[in-house]
């Protein structure tokens, strides 16, 4: 299962937090400062994975892609394929891409609204629900009809 | 960039990011959170507009971290609104912003229901996702029914199916009971033979959640998953939508494998037979492709494959076909793959067959400890340390383990040994303890550090740990001040541990007896307690050990600083006790006690702390060795005390004559106890020339010792790990600018004191190299124990011959070194030295200037053959690495290329037809020589960045000659770390579609 979805900047700014276990807002913030400094001392060559044991609990990995000046990052349970996440961090960027036409980190900070349902049409409840690019944009595009 | 479409909404989220700092920034949503209150509470009329408006904004307040404790009302409420656009926000800001315990939700569940059985595809989506995400116990109750409907209705869209497949699997796990295991589980089966992608990935979801609670119920399923695994495998009727980089639904196909292990077997012949052949398709046909997401989402669903053969227990060959493969992976450099690699080959260890097989890959497992990733270290570790609990290949495992270890990852080796052996096989605990001890005494990265281990040590090991273990520990806290209440300390406490062994009642008897002193403010700590304590494991000590307690008694009664009548007269009562005690030295020891003591503090000198140890080699070593005797020369122990002594040879006072080094001699170590291996000393017919720069009679000028200018913190100097013994002798120069000099050339001064002086001359070729150290005796009487030790990099082999003992007055002394450069790093050997001066120990450590620019020739390439070997490199794949390089020292371009130059890079002008760019090639010598080209782009308007591209074939050589290159730019010559910044594009031809975008962007 995926328990959370972070995207957050170099900088360790949140852009986006959704997380698929009920957690109090403290802890929430908590755990985005922790993958932050998690992952801002990753060099650049590193493994795309990260044990977070400390951080989200028993068998739970970040699986993190960073673009430009973006962190996407998966929280994961032991039920979900590393590489297969790592994918979809591929499929939601490249669908934000559509959408914005050349996706920015700008444009995720002002339509952090529009960013939570691309996000929703990817992910419920901690589980993959589409993976067709095309088809997320489609349903993006009816609710923003 | 487009813009939220609210203006309201951008306005606040530009101010919020104009804030300069954190202080501002809350005080705007304060403002904020006050005006929207405010809104809330006065203005009943809202309209939908502003109403979407304002809770848009406090979820993006609550996104930043602040916390929003109002306006949920309002939120929730948002659903129940007619119009589509509150409705779509409700909805949306309520799964975000409310948890599943929230007593608002209750209010909406009609709406919710509503929204589901009515005929707006948008609202069933929109409801069903809310419900998916945060959906409690009782919507679980209320609206599983309705769900259950849609998931399996015929007239609904995908769309909507997808979403209620999901949503029902957060009421299932809610309230297990809204699935009725009878009826559902033929509805799984008939929901497999779906066509559509999407609903097919959903449903494959639900049916991991289902299976995992009551896999014999869903058995009717597993065929049916075998089926989809064929249709995808074999690219029937997959729709290109569905393909992500041309493989058929990568996440379908790994889910799908992750549901037939959730089966506790599948016997079936003929459902097994069709699995094994979708795997061995699977298994065979995939080969690392160039594309990166293409390479990804086959290794996915690779991975996944190999750990359903694994579960599935197949037949022997297909097992070993595995572990081939993933011995392919862990050698790769792609970090993910050989990261899943090394630990599918963790687990994979736990299936008995295949650990022989698994052994011909321990030399590819080994590198991985070198990773820069620490992670990866860490997992290598804990694979080899299970190798370790195999019998089958433990003792080489530990011996690679132990032959590995070094100042990078020790404190993960050592800790992770101490894990085990509470767990590891009797035979192998004596064998493990005594490495980890020497470990922890070579590579402790600080003295407490040693202190916990060695205690820790004996705690779980301690009929295992010999006493030369304890002695070593007791040595080094004798000699080390700062360490003695810290050690103390520690004693105490393990001391109050249920079951002590008895060799920890020796170490902390001994330890409190001579420092409890220290610790006679901290609570617990009195004399009158330590005594207490200790005598408590009194009655049930061997005979020895009551002989150290007695000793530790009357310190603790000496050292105390007001007499206590009660604890002198429990001591006096002890000592008087055992006067008639069988043992002799314990009743000798109780006797003389007893005397003493009554004599009060007067004697207190007697009783003085241990004077300081003088340092010696470690008896641990010398038992390691003995007890490797029964194996091969070459193990690693062997090899590594190879690297801790060294042997001697002696040139008093001559000088090579024809050629031919003079007769050596060998001269016994000190007071090491070893007998050293000896290390044939090269002689290529070509001895060194005798040094000019070593005028030891010409030149005794630096003498006074306050004359020397101080060495600054950062300088190597101030190493030395036995702290007490740091000398006084200061160095007559800079040791920094020694070293830089002699990063520039071949010969001159190392080092020198107004006794010592070391002079340094290096001839390299290709990856080999040859320096001759120069140690030279400046004084008028011999320099006695002298000792120097090279800590070789783990790149580098190093055959050290051994310095004599003493050096006479006025004579010099060589020491050569021969030098091969065995892979690309910055790491640089270090020497060890010390010497005794008839008054004091000095000791020091000195980097030695084997650098990376000594393995390095500049290559003259013609312009045409330069860029075609550049357009190469390009790729794909890419191996060039780039990076832009910020707080590079300012220096004109003739000056940034001679420096380029004079780390032996051939510079090649006019090659680039941009006059600010530098390029240049040079080869590498390490194992292979490898070419390497380099380019620096400058920027005329701000000489302090640079874009730094460097080439390889072998990007390990890159990477380190980046690194190398960069850290002569930024400071020259050495110095503050390199700061790069992690915001500048990365190399945008490395990516691909939006990556490159964002690159581009930004």
């Amino acid at each position: 299962m995926i328990d959370a979805v972070l995207v957050m900047n170099t900088q360790g700014k949140p852009r986006l937090a959704k997380f698929y276990k009920s957690l109090s807002p403290v802890k929430q913030q908590e755990i985005v400062r922790k993958v932050y400094s998690g992952l801002s001392s990753r060099a650049e060559h590193f493994c795309n994975f990260v044990e977070a044991d400390e951080i989200f609990g028993a068998r739970t990995k970040l699986v993190y892609k960073h673009f430009a000046t973006l962190y996407f990052v998966f929280v994961i349970d032991s039920g979900e394929s590393e590489l297969g996440i790592l994918d979809l961090i591929q499929v939601f960027v490249e669908t934000l891409d559509s959408i914005f036409k050349n996706v920015c980190e700008l444009d995720i900070v002002f339509n952090f609204n529009k960013v939570n349902t691309v996000l929703d049409e990817i992910v419920m409840g901690g589980q993959v629900v589409e993976t067709n690019s095309t088809e997320i944009v489609k349903s993006v595009q009816e609710i923003f009809k | 960039m487009a813009l939220s479409g609210m203006r309201g909404l951008s306005v606040f989220i530009s101010d919020v990011r104009n804030c300069q700092n954190k202080e501002l920034e809350r005080a705007r949503v304060d403002k904020e959170l006050a005006n929207i209150r405010t809104k809330f509470k006065n203005d009943k009329g809202l309209t939908p507009y502003e109403k979407k408006k304002y809770v848009w904004k406090m979820l993006y307040i609550f996104m930043l971290g602040y916390d929003v404790d109002f306006g949920h009302m309002e939120a929730v409420s948002l659903i129940s609104a007619p119009k589509y656009a509150e409705k779509q926000v409700g909805y949306i800001v309520t799964s975000s912003l409310l948890n599943e315990n929230h007593d608002f939700l209750r209010l909406v569940i009609n709406t919710v229901r509503n929204d589901i059985i009515g005929r707006n595809e948008t609202f069933q989506c929109l409801a069903l996702t809310m419900v998916g995400n945060i959906g409690g116990k009782e919507f679980s109750e209320s609206l599983a029914p309705d769900v259950q409907k849609l998931l399996i209705s015929n007239s609904c869209r995908p769309l909507v199916r997808k979403k209620a497949a999901l949503c029902l699997l957060r009421l299932y796990r809610k309230n297990p009971d809204v699935v009725s295991v009878d009826g559902w589980a033929d509805r799984m089966s008939q929901l497999l033979d779906e066509r559509e992608i999407g609903v097919l990935t959903a449903v494959m979801s639900l049916l991991v959640a289902l299976v995992a609670n009551n896999p014999d119920a869903y058995w009717n399923c597993v065929s049916k998953c075998v089926r989809v695994l064929e249709r995808l495998t074999r690219s029937q009727d997959i729709p290109q939508e569905y393909t992500y980089y041309g493989i058929p639904s990568p996440w379908l196909q790994v889910k799908t494998m992750r549901v037939l292990q959730y089966f506790p077997a599948i016997d079936d012949p003929n459902i097994r037979r069709s699995l094994f052949e979708v795997l061995q398709r699977v298994l065979m046909g995939t080969d690392a492709v160039k594309n990166i997401n293409k390479n990804n989402a086959t290794h996915a669903v690779l991975f996944e494959a190999l750990a359903l053969v694994m579960h599935l227990d197949a037949e022997k060959d297909m097992m070993a076909q595995c572990v081939g493969l993933l011995g392919k992976f862990i050698a790769v450099r792609e970090p993910n793959i050989r990261y899943l690699g090394l630990e599918n080959m963790t687990r994979m260890l736990m299936v008995s067959d295949v650990q022989e097989s698994i052994k011909r890959h321990q030399v590819q497992i080994i590198t991985s400890l070198r990773d820069p990733d620490i992670r990866f270290r860490i997992i290598f570790i804990d694979l080899l340390v299970q190798c370790i609990s195999l019998c089958s290949i433990r003792r080489r495992s530990l011996d690679l383990l132990y032959g590995m270890c070094d100042v990078t990852n020790a404190k993960d080796i050592v800790e992770e040994l101490l894990q085990y052996l509470t767990t590891a096989d009797f035979a192998i605990r004596e064998e493990l303890a005594l490495k980890a001890a020497i470990l922890a005494e070579k590579f402790a990265p600080d003295l407490s550090w040693y202190v916990d281990v060695i205690l820790q040590l004996i705690e779980k090991a301690g009929d295992f740990v010999s006493d030369d273990i304890w002695y070593r520990v007791v040595q080094f806290v004798t000699n080390n001040d700062d360490l003695q209440p810290y050690a103390a300390a520690k004693a105490r406490d393990f001391l109050d541990k249920p079951a002590v062994h008895e060799t920890m009642v020796k170490v902390a008897g001994y330890l409190l007896g001579e420092y409890s002193h220290l610790l006679s403010r901290r609570p617990g700590c009195s004399p009158k307690e330590v005594f207490s304590i200790i005598h408590d494991k009194f009655a049930t000590v061997s005979t020895p050990t009551k002989a150290i307690l007695l000793s530790a008694y009357i310190k603790i009664l000496l050292h105390s600083q007001t007499v206590d009548p009660e604890l002198q007269n429990h001591v006096l009562a002890v000592f008087r006790k055992n006067e008639t005690y069988l043992d002799a030295e314990v009743q000798q020891r109780a006797s003389e006690y007893y005397a003493l003591s009554r004599k009060g503090p007067s004697m207190v000198d007697v009783m003085a702390e241990m004077p300081k140890f003088p340092e010696r080699q470690s008896a641990l070593l010398k038992k390691a060795e003995d007890t490797e005797v029964d194996v091969a020369d070459t193990s690693a122990t062997k090899l590594r005390l190879m690297q801790l002594t060294s042997t001697a040879v002696v040139v008093a006072d001559q000088k090579p004559a024809n050629g031919v080094h003079p007769a050596l001699t060998r001269v016994p170590s000190g007071q090491r106890n070893i007998e050293a291996p000896t290390v044939p000393v090269a002689n290529g017919g070509q001895s060194p020339a005798p040094v000019d720069f070593l005028a030891i009679e010409a030149a005794p000028t630096h003498s006074a010792p306050e004359s020397s200018p101080l060495v600054g913190p950062g300088d190597s100097l101030a190493l030395a790990l036995m702290d007490n013994q740091a000398s006084t002798v200061q160095p007559t120069g800079s040791v920094t600018e020694w070293f830089d000099a002699l990063c520039r050339k071949d010969s001159g001064i190392l080092y020198e004191d107004p006794f010592i002086q070391i002079g340094l001359k290096a001839e390299w070729r290709g990856n080999q190299g040859r320096i001759v150290l120069f140690l030279g005796n400046k004084h008028t009487a011999p320099l006695l124990s002298v000792k120097a030790v090279i800590l070789p990099p783990r790149h580098m082999q190093l055959l050290t011959s051994n310095v004599p003992d003493t050096i006479p007055p006025r004579a010099q002394v060589q020491c050569p070194v021969e030098v091969t450069n065995l892979s690309p790093s910055r790491e640089i050997p270090v020497l060890d030295f010390s010497y005794n001066n008839s008054s004091a120990m000095v000791s020091f450590k000195l980097r030695l200037p084997v650098i990376m620019s000594k393995f390095l020739q500049g290559a003259t390439l013609a312009p045409a053959d330069y860029i075609a070997r550049w357009k190469a490199l390009m790729g794909p794949p890419n191996k060039l690495l780039q990076e832009v390089v910020r707080g590079v020292k300012p220096l004109p371009l003739q000056e940034m290329s001679d420096l380029l130059g004079s780390l032996h890079v051939a510079i090649a002008p006019g090659y680039d037809p941009n006059v600010n760019n530098i390029v240049g090639a040079a080869t590498y010598f390490s194992e292979n020589p490898t070419l390497c080209l380099i380019r620096i782009e400058t920027d005329p308007a701000d000489r302090t960045q640079i874009r730094l591209t460097v080439g390889t074939p072998d990007t390990s050589v890159a990477l380190e000659l980046k690194e190398y290159i960069k850290e002569r730019l930024v400071d020259i010559p050495s110095g503050a770390a390199p700061t790069s910044l992690p915001g500048m594009p990365s190399p945008a031809d490395d990516l691909v579609g939006p990556a490159a975008s964002l690159a581009g962007l930004i």
